[in-house]
């Protein structure tokens, strides 16, 4: 057992067990309910619908694990889809080409973004809501707001639909940013310093550690994912036009919170993270396929209500069970019966390895 | 422990799917299922279409499924179509947002056995069986010169707004509205065309300028529908009400004021709750297989025999609002 085990906040583990019921329930709640969830096609769908949100989910966890935030996201992608456009159309580059051009465009408003939070210092909510207008606005002013790009390669555009070994290949392509964010946040230096920059960046640049540099790449990879994002839903929607990823910023953040990362950074997993997607994933999915709710046509709305409502929930949830522990620990009685259980887990790690 | 939690997350959904004790795949009852998608379901245009649709679905004794982007979303449009498809639909009746983009998602559907028809605005042909077409661009060109002479007693001079000189839809109506010109009222004169971006307050400070600079100027034709309430204004700040005349493509609800003011004299454009029974009624027969590709007439409910134009069933004339009968409708 790793060292850092035990000085996970017991209330994070519980968030993310909790999340998970959340998971299993909603999964059993869809089987029973809902019309054909559990077919290969319709989980097919789900993954195809939530992987540009999901992956825009990942990177944004680790900026919001160092305790900022990048509301760009969304712009970004219709700014990285209109440059597609305007790369393969205008340009008539290849379109392997043009997908590393498109890549490389959102790296640097990715680095544009990190330049302005890191080197001049600018608090990350105002420079990437100022980003958040400036790339929307960018893609807007290259097509007018009416140019759309369409007639892409069949080959590109098959990325949007086919199978690989068995799943769509936005799975593969998401497992895969999943494990690399796991493998960075969790499981390298660097990476593990993003907590520790959330926690106290003050603390972090005493312990010796650069944490402007170290700030810097979270924003990199959230600027080269949104790129990813917006050429998996080109290829999706067989068009690239300046209003892709419209408020998925939000839907990141959403997702990010839900999974038991504090919104002040400092506290948070990528596997929570997981969960968080995989919670909303379901839900809105699984919500517009139970009959009353397909038949009132009201799965969208609903969706999104039920994600306000889990949210807010899985927010205050910690919050009430602390008040509610407290109010028992006044008798004197329950406080006896508590302690154990709470100090049990805190003993019994230390020991195990000896 | 925590190596085991992250596995744990990720393989819960494929174990959670191996309980087989609930998971329903049976198809539908017995009643054929028709899912209806607008373009967005907050516009007041297609929730006169839904009306019309949910009548002719009562007519049909048929199961209407009404669902869309709450805003015009091409993304979500497609994920709606996705999930009708796995849903196991009968037929699916669209009015697509993004003409190529949908098809993807339509064509999959008829993969899977679903029939697809679209209304309003179409996708590629190889991906639907019939387009509900609310009127041909012949119709509407002739329809507005039509009206325009009526309203000058066939002679003087007129003006056009449009949305953009190059916008195809407009420029195709705008042939047809010369070569009727041409054919039938030679003492008609085009002195004008201007674009107005689709704005209302462009259309305004273009309607202004073209009163302004013409001053026999007698009638302005207003194509695009956010232009004909932008030129009403104009023409009634200059206090010419009634002296240039003014008609338009566009909704009657957004011109109603302005129609019963007298600063409008008519408004055109198909009865969009028609097209929503069409779209319907033609969604019902190429299910029961009724309707077929080849056919040359399609007899459509309380609509009648209609004509069908290749793989297009076109609603018929466009329709003439006036300030006497604007209140029958509400969209």
């Amino acid at each position: 057992m790793s060292p850092q085990t035990r000085f996970i906040p017991k209330q994070l583990l519980r968030q993310e067990f909790l999340l998970l019921m959340v998971v299993l329930l909603e999964v059993g709640f869809f089987l029973c309910t809902a019309k054909n969830f559990g077919t290969s096609d319709n989980i097919s769908n789900i993954i195809r619908h939530s992987a540009e949100i999901g992956l825009l989910t990942l990177a944004m966890m680790p900026v919001i694990l160092t305790g900022g935030i990048d509301l760009s996201v969304g712009s970004l992608m219709g700014f990285c889809a209109v440059m597609f456009g305007v790369i393969t159309h205008d340009w008539h580059v290849a379109t392997p080409p043009a997908a590393a051009l498109t890549l490389l465009a959102g790296l640097l408003a990715g680095a544009f973004n990190a330049l302005l939070i890191t080197a001049l210092r600018l608090p990350p909510l105002i420079v990437t809501l100022g980003t958040y207008s400036l790339f929307r606005g960018l893609a807007e002013a290259i097509t007018q707001g009416t140019k759309t790009y369409r007639s892409f390669d069949s080959d590109f555009i098959n990325l949007g639909e086919i199978h690989w070994v068995g799943m769509p290949i936005q799975a593969w392509i998401f497992a895969s940013a999943a494990l690399f964010f796991y493998l960075l946040v969790h499981r390298t230096t660097f990476g593990r310093s993003f907590r520790a920059i959330g926690f106290s960046p003050e603390g972090t640049r005493y312990a010796g550690i650069s944490v402007q540099k170290r700030t810097a790449l979270p924003y990199l990879l959230t600027g080269i994912t949104a790129a990813l994002a917006s050429l998996l839903f080109t290829a999706r929607l067989h068009q690239a036009r300046a209003d892709a990823g419209m408020g998925y910023e939000l839907y990141a953040v959403t997702a990010v919170v839900l999974g038991g990362t504090s919104i002040f950074g400092g506290t948070g997993t990528v596997h929570g993270t997981l969960a968080g997607i995989t919670a909303i994933a379901v839900l809105s999915n699984g919500i517009g396929r139970v009959p009353a709710v397909f038949k009132a046509g009201v799965g969208g709305e609903l969706a999104a209500l039920l994600t306000g409502a889990l949210l807010l929930i899985a927010l205050t949830a910690p919050g009430i069970g602390n008040h509610l522990a407290k109010m028992f620990a006044k008798d004197s009685t329950n406080l006896e019966k508590l302690k154990p259980s709470v100090s049990q887990h805190a003993q019994k790690t230390p020991i195990l390895p000896s | 422990m925590k190596r085991s939690q992250f596995l744990t997350s990720l393989l819960a959904v494929p174990a959670a799917l191996l309980f087989p004790s609930c998971n329903k795949t049976d198809s539908a009852g017995r009643k054929l299922t028709i899912a209806f998608m607008p373009k967005g379901k907050g516009n007041s245009y297609f929730i006169a279409c839904e009306k019309g649709a949910r009548e002719a679905v009562s007519e049909l004794g048929v199961e209407l499924l009404f669902d869309g982007p709450t805003n015009t979303d091409p993304a979500k449009q497609n994920e709606i179509v996705e999930n009708w498809t796995t849903l196991g639909v009968d037929v699916i009746a669209v009015a697509c947002e993004n003409t190529e983009g949908i098809s993807g998602a339509l064509k999959k559907a008829q993969q899977k056995g679903i029939k697809v028809v679209t209304y309003d605005s179409d996708t590629t042909q190889d991906a639907r069986s019939f387009f509900v077409n609310q009127a041909t661009p012949q119709g509407i060109g002739e329809a507005l010169m039509d009206e325009a002479a009526r309203l000058c007693a066939e002679e003087g001079e007129f003006a056009i707004i449009t949305a953009t000189l190059t916008a195809a839809n407009m420029n195709e109506w705008r042939k047809f509205i010369g070569s009727r010109l041409a054919s039938k009222y030679p003492k008609m004169k085009l002195v004008d065309t201007k674009p107005c971006d689709d704005q209302k307050d462009k259309a305004q400070s273009e309607a202004t300028n073209l009163i302004s600079a013409n001053p026999n100027l007698k009638c302005i034709m207003a194509i695009c529908s956010p232009a004909v309430p932008g030129a009403a204004e104009a023409i009634k700040q200059a206090g010419k009400a009634g002296a240039v005349k003014l008609l338009g493509l566009g909704l009657p609800s957004e011109n109603r004021a302005y129609l019963k003011e007298g600063v409008t004299q008519s408004v055109i454009l198909w009865r969009v709750a028609d097209l929503g029974y069409l779209a319907i009624q033609v969604a019902n027969a190429v299910a029961n297989k009724s309707l077929n590709p080849g056919d040359k007439t399609f007899k459509a409910g309380r609509l009648g025999e209609l004509e069908i134009e290749g793989s297009s069933i076109i609603l018929g004339k466009p329709f003439l609002f006036t300030k006497d009968n604007v209140d029958q409708f509400d969209f």
